[in-house]
């Protein structure tokens, strides 16, 4: 008996003695700030190395989160575990502003910061008129296509000529075009493009119903000739391996196709016959989010990084460094970067692109879409009945939020 | 050789081969992982597949075992697997003890109630744990980590270690005990050493928990220098946008080799003192 | 007497506190706390300024449960079985022929079986999905093309995802199973296969009359935990088949699955708490049945 509580007496020492080893870093620097981030490593060196330069004195610690915002709802205002700052998209801005745990960014810049700042970006970045991101790049898909197989003058101007294309393209085990088409992200061009949308600004699903649905009827015979799975990994690696002659990716595929040797071609995206309107893709923007802890007790170092992070040079260096496309258009007087094909193209992509929503109800639609688009196209089901139980579904899911 | 012994061997090979055939057919995907790791293309996929790599190369090994903090975060893992180990087994054995040859009230309906926590879909327990772990200032400390695993994994121990403790025969304890044992030295001289296959897989089964564990990891710790392995292979999953899938496969399988190397090592362990002994029941 | 036993009493709560305690906290606690929740408003709305609601959540929480849920809840029941009934027969079948006397590299064969076990689940989910089940490139179609026959999209329909997240969910737990029998089959006295055999007794009947009993009550505790951890299944059927953005076509749902997509995307941590409640009774019913036919 007493030899066990000896052993557990001992183990208890252990463990005080491994929790004062570790607990003790956990101090409150006013001049260190931590930054979540699931990014790219090229954009964050990009990042540490200008502000080591730009702020000195403050002790910035990039810090690299996979499951980054699950991890905010729950700590995001616990100073003692949240990061200070958080690099992410703008569409979950919604969610964690109805939280409150972000603090708004315009009274922490100086007046006049923004004026450059590209009006699709900072709309992107307000959620009910407050403004709760400071856009550092953007990001949209765009049409891409491998020159060893289609010819520049092949390049489709409209859905039809697309269509064609894959029908003289397709089959023995290559394809004329390839996309993600049963993901949300993806189809959303499909769907602006009939000039539906998927949810509104009041956080109604499906504000134009025939819109939708003529769209995935009318995606529906392109899908026929694309591969029977939507994610990813397959869509990318045919085009990668010269498999598919043209895709719709983002400015992530650039440096992998560049590796794997294709002759890249980029091109507008094509316009649909029916409506003479774009595929107008979702746009992302990618910016620096300030929690509401950091923002009171922080401010001066808040402020300091804020303001560097405004200015043209850091969005021309992550222009060279990675093909971003700056959100200060002040950055493309640099003729390096008016001169990148493709920060060029995302920002004539930009014109027509829609911001993906950022109200907390887009969250669910994700998965709606994603359901109906497979319904749809992967296991077959009509279009009405299967729109209609995803309206349903996403109406009982919104509701479900309050 | 007589026609017993050949039909024997004949046995033998048979069995052999069916083994080699299954270890094959397990370690498919493994293979797969494998091949991808030493691959020179970032890309899960390939049209042109074959388990040995066609531009074979040893840099995603490389990057894995000095680019990244993995010797901080193998220390890390090491630390915290030890000290679960322990202490699930230091909370447990005795637990499991009383349950086994002590009658006391409550025994039964504890017991009962045991099985039915596992009915609890846990998929939103972290938050409950985060509210328990804050006030005790517990949140990003290895403590932490340690209490979370030990109680996840305590129901688990307590019931196999108990369930083996059942099936040995209690005529030894008593021996020793008419000798003036105390219940400690019978719980750590006889029982244990007689309950070892019992005793090494649990060890086993909380170890591999705490390697692999990575959801509360990853969010009970802030810094990378406090990663474990698992949470630190989770950081470097590939996404469509970043990471690198050869590297990411790599890392999955440096990861996974300890945990086999104390498997194979184990096993001595796993035969009980039971047969040993010559115990008859 | 009295006293003695008193004090024995005291004694056995002493060294069960331990770990009691460290269950109350890290199981018990949590349980407590979602029910908590769950009758509060806690939502994107009112994350950290909620307040009690009553039932309300519960109510809400019904209609949920449509013939979708119900068909879940079928299908999982379903997967349950099938899985539990091939691990068990298989891993007693492997942990049998592991402790054959003359098998020399039984070692060897162990630690290679143990290997799926040895890295975490979604990684080996992620390599059956892309490495094996994937259409254009999988390892399976690749195969299937080379012996002349049309590839196949493996988890795209309700059946055949159900077959391979069974497959993938033997992969991932029969090292656990085989272990925990092979410990078990350890405490046998091999006595007793000596008498049988001189009694006569063909390999079948000593594993009926010798083996399963002897064994059922060590592996009980793993067995049952398994049951449970099969019933609450998650992350096989949603990396395989669900994943947001990886979805392949197939209908196939376990009730937490469907919960997932039916609730708990929506951030309202009240009503996911209501479900979760719910789901957890659902499971308490099964298993007080479950245990009523067990004493029978």
């Amino acid at each position: 008996m007493k030899r066990f509580f000896s052993l557990l007496l001992c183990a208890a020492m252990l463990l005080s003695l491994a929790a004062c080893g570790s607990g003790g870093a956990t101090g409150t620097d006013a001049n260190k700030l931590v930054i979540w981030h699931d990014k790219e490593d090229a954009v964050i060196s990009a990042l540490s190395e200008y502000l080591s330069q730009a702020v000195p004195d403050l002790d910035i610690q990039f810090e690299k989160k996979t499951s980054l915002t699950d991890s905010l709802k729950l700590v995001g205002n616990d100073p003692s575990a949240a990061p200070d700052l958080f690099l992410f998209a703008h569409d979950k801005i919604g969610v964690f502003a109805e939280m409150g745990i972000l603090a708004p960014i315009e009274p922490l810049l100086e007046e006049g910061t923004l004026e450059d700042f590209l009006p699709m970006t900072l709309q992107a970045a307000a959620y009910k008129d407050t403004l709760y991101q400071l856009p550092l790049y953007f990001e949209t898909l765009l049409f891409m296509y491998n020159r060893r197989y289609m010819q520049d003058n092949e390049v489709p101007a409209t859905t039809e000529e697309l269509y064609s294309y894959m029908e003289n393209n397709t089959g023995r085990g290559r394809y004329g075009f390839v996309e993600q088409h049963s993901t949300a992200y993806y189809s959303a061009a499909w769907i602006h493009g009939f000039g539906g949308s998927i949810i509104d600004s009041d956080g109604n699903p499906f504000p134009d119903a025939q819109a939708v649905q003529d769209a995935l009827a009318y995606h529906l015979k392109f899908v026929r000739l694309m591969p029977g799975e939507t994610e990813y990994n397959t869509v990318n690696t045919l085009f990668l391996e010269g498999k598919a002659d043209a895709t719709i990716g983002g400015p992530w595929m650039v440096p992998s196709a560049r590796e794997a040797g294709i002759d890249l071609g980029i091109a507008p995206m094509p316009t649909v016959d029916e409506t003479g309107l774009a595929l107008a893709p979702y746009s992302g923007v990618q910016g620096v989010h300030v929690l509401k802890a950091a923002a009171e007790k922080k401010t001066a170092a808040v402020k300091e990084l804020l303001g560097v992070l405004a200015k043209p040079e850091i969005g021309t260096s992550l222009a060279l460094a990675s093909g971003c496309a700056p959100a200060n258009s002040a950055c493309y007087e640099d003729s390096r970067v008016a001169e990148d094909t493709l920060v060029q193209a995302m920002r004539q992509t930009a014109e027509i692109a829609v911001p993906m929503p950022n109200i907390p109800e887009m969250d669910v639609m994700w998965t709606v879409v994603g359901n109906l688009l497979t319904d749809v196209n992967l296991s077959g089901k009509d279009i009405p009945s299967s729109f209609q139980g995803a309206k349903e579904q996403a109406e009982s899911l919104i509701a479900g939020m309050r | 050789m007589t026609k017993r012994q050949l039909r024997e061997g004949l046995g033998l090979t048979a069995l052999n081969l069916f083994f080699l055939a299954l270890c094959f057919l397990t370690l498919i995907p493994i293979l797969y992982a494998l091949s991808v790791s030493f691959s020179g293309s970032n890309s899960l996929l390939s049209s042109d597949f074959s388990f040995i790599p066609r531009n074979f190369t040893l840099k995603n090994y490389q990057e894995v075992l000095f680019g990244e903090n993995i010797t901080v975060w193998f220390r890390n893992t090491v630390f915290l697997a030890i000290v679960t180990v322990f202490l699930s087994l230091l909370v447990a054995v005795p637990a499991a003890y009383c349950f086994s040859r002590r009658r006391f009230p409550g025994r039964k309906a504890i017991l009962r109630c045991l099985v039915l926590l596992n009915s609890f879909p846990a998929i939103l327990s972290m938050f409950a744990i985060y509210r328990l772990l804050r006030p005790m200032g517990l949140v990003n400390t290895r403590l932490g980590l340690v209490l979370v695993y030990t109680g996840t994994m305590a129901v688990f121990s307590l019931w196999n270690t108990k369930g083996y403790f059942d099936t040995i025969p209690t005529e030894i304890e008593e021996a020793a005990r008419i000798d003036g044992a105390t219940d400690t030295q019978i719980v750590l001289k006889i029982v244990m050493p007689l309950a070892k296959p019992s005793i090494v897989t649990t060890a086993l089964q909380v170890l591999i928990y705490v390697w692999n564990e990575y959801i509360y990891a990853t969010t009970f710790l802030t810094g990378e220098s406090k990663y474990t392995l698992a949470a630190g292979l989770n950081a470097l999953q590939a996404t469509e946008m970043t990471g690198s899938w050869p590297v990411f496969a790599a890392a999955a399988i440096t990861v996974s080799l300890p945990v086999l190397v104390i498997f194979f090592l184990c096993q001595k362990y796993m035969t009980s003192g039971l047969t040993a002994g010559g115990v008859k029941g | 007497m009295e006293k003695k036993k008193r004090r024995e009493w005291i004694r056995s709560y002493v060294w069960s506190a331990p770990s009691l305690l460290l269950i109350g906290l890290m199981v018990v606690f949590p349980i407590l706390y979602t029910f908590y929740i769950s009758l509060t408003n806690m939502n994107v709305y009112h994350w950290f300024d909620f307040t009690l609601v009553g039932l309300d959540n519960y109510i809400r929480a019904l209609f949920v449960f449509d013939s979708g849920f119900l068909s879940a809840l079928l299908a999982t029941i379903l997967w349950t079985a099938v899985s539990m009934a091939l691990q068990l027969v298989i891993a007693f079948v492997l942990a049998n022929l592991l402790n054959i006397q003359k098998l020399r590299l039984r070692k060897l064969y162990k630690t290679i079986l143990m290997f799926p076990w040895a890295m975490p689940g979604y990684v080996g989910i992620l390599l059956w999905k892309t490495g094996m089940f994937n259409t254009q490139f999988g390892l399976l179609n690749q195969w299937l093309e080379r012996l002349g026959f049309a590839a196949v999209r493996w988890l795209s329909s309700d059946v055949s995802a159900f077959l391979c997240c069974t497959v993938v969910n033997l992969w991932l737990a029969l090292p656990f199973m085989i272990m925990i029998m092979d410990g078990a089959l350890q405490s046998i006295d091999k006595s007793y296969y000596e008498s049988a055999i001189l009694d006569g007794a063909g390999a079948f009947a000593r594993a009926r009359y010798i083996t399963i009993p002897a064994m059922r009550p060590i592996i009980a505790p793993a067995v049952i935990i398994t049951v449970f951890t099969t019933f609450k299944q998650f992350d096989v059927v949603y990396l395989l088949t669900q994943q947001a953005g990886a979805k392949t076509g197939s209908g196939f749902h376990t009730i937490l699955t469907y919960a997932y997509e039916n609730a708990f995307i929506t951030n309202n941590y009240g009503y996911s708490s209501a479900i979760s409640m719910i789901i957890f009774g659902l499971l308490l019913l099964f298993s007080a049945k479950f245990q009523l036919k067990e004493d029978a």
